[in-house]
């Protein structure tokens, strides 16, 4: 949907960053993308194809690690990763209090050639 | 040739928070209190904007920023209902506002003169929750009609929201709206939130809703 401008933002901060860290050109970027950040693999691999081009990024491997979004149940005092539209415990059905949004959109880190 | 890993750890969306923030603080210093309005197309944000403009008639100066897809025709409206200044922002089809489409709309409107600013998003429960504009409060809409299961499908604006406007309550009986369901699993996202019973039609809720606003604007002068 909107991956275009969030693979716009990327390249914004990882040739910044690969600037100043003085990199020839960046070999890989690594990023944490929830499950619930509305943004799908392929379409970022597509941007990225499309906008790396003729950046220090041309060459990069796009690397996606996934979070999910996950709850912990006091009645079961147990934490659990519910399906997308269903977030009540597995166990006893009811909702438990939201632990992690699973909406990260992160960029851990890049690995640069000097 | 060496490789060697740089850490970022850095929010995607970073360059959007930092234009946020400036956003943010011109807001906070003008003394305006900005409110993103978020719902699907149809919820009534349009509508809530035009019945809180009514309602604050002559007690509040309010700004209205158009985002959703609308051509000018809302834009319009919200001046014809009385809206202190207006402007249409336009999105290019995207599906949500980011910040830097308000600091430019911000250069369009007159501040001093302002004491609440509403900021229509685009229609969409996804996507603007996730760029900050520089806002005080995030409002989501939810009308009846779209039903209760709403939570469930798309809890992360329930989750960040400040208030929740339930509207089109005219149409509870006749669209089945399970009001126990939604405030069951809208308590699991966010235990606190004030919500507003509101019909854009009758007119129910609306004077309370207005009300809060205000109170809130006041303890901010
Ligand atoms: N029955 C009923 N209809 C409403 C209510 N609020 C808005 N509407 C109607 O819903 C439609 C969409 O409203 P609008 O404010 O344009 O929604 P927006 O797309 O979220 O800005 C319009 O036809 C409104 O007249 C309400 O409380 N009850
Ligand atoms: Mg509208
Ligand atoms: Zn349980
Ligand atoms: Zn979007």
């Amino acid at each position: 949907m909107h991956e275009m401008s969030v693979l716009s933002s990327i390249l914004e901060i990882v040739n910044q960053t690969a600037k100043e860290a003085g990199a020839e050109r960046v070999t890989r970027i690594n990023l944490v993308i929830g499950e619930r950040a509305n943004l799908v693999d392929d379409s970022l691999w597509f941007a990225f194809s499309l906008l790396s081009r003729g950046t220090l990024c041309a060459e990069a491997e796009l690397n996606i690690r996934h979070t999910r979004l996950s709850f912990y149940c006091a009645t079961c005092q147990s934490n659990y990763t519910p399906p997308i539209d269903n977030f009540r415990c597995p166990v006893c059905h009811q909702i438990g209090q939201i632990t992690g949004d699973g909406r990260e959109m992160l960029i851990e880190s890049i690995e640069v050639a000097d | 040739m060496n490789t060697h890993t740089v850490k970022v750890v850095k929010s995607i969306l970073a360059n959007n928070d930092v234009v946020a923030e400036l956003n943010r603080r011109r807001l906070v210093e003008a003394g305006v209190v900005a409110i993103n309005l978020m719902a699907s197309p149809g919820a009534g944000k349009t509508s809530l904007i035009i019945k809180t403009l009514e309602a604050l008639r002559g007690r509040a100066r309010v700004g209205v920023i158009e985002g959703d897809i609308a051509g000018s025709i809302d834009t319009e409206k919200v001046l014809t209902a009385g809206a202190q200044d207006a402007v249409q922002i336009n999105t290019g089809g995207n599906c949500h506002l980011e910040a830097n489409m308000i600091q430019t709309a911000l250069e369009s409107l007159d501040l001093s003169q302002l004491d609440l600013l509403f900021v229509e998003n685009v229609g969409n429960l996804v996507c603007p929750t996730q760029w900050a504009l520089g806002e005080q409060l995030k409002l989501c809409i939810l009308s009846t009609a779209e039903g209760h299961d709403k939570p469930v499908k798309y809890p992360e604006i329930f989750a960040i929201s400040d208030l929740i406007v339930l509207n089109k309550m005219d149409l509870v009986e006749l669209v089945d709206f399970d009001r126990s369901f939604f405030y069951d699993s809208l308590k699991a996202l966010n235990p606190t939130v004030p919500v507003f019973e509101v019909s854009c039609r009758t007119g129910a809720g609306i004077p309370e809703f207005a009300e809060s606003l205000l109170k809130y604007k006041q303890a901010r002068p």
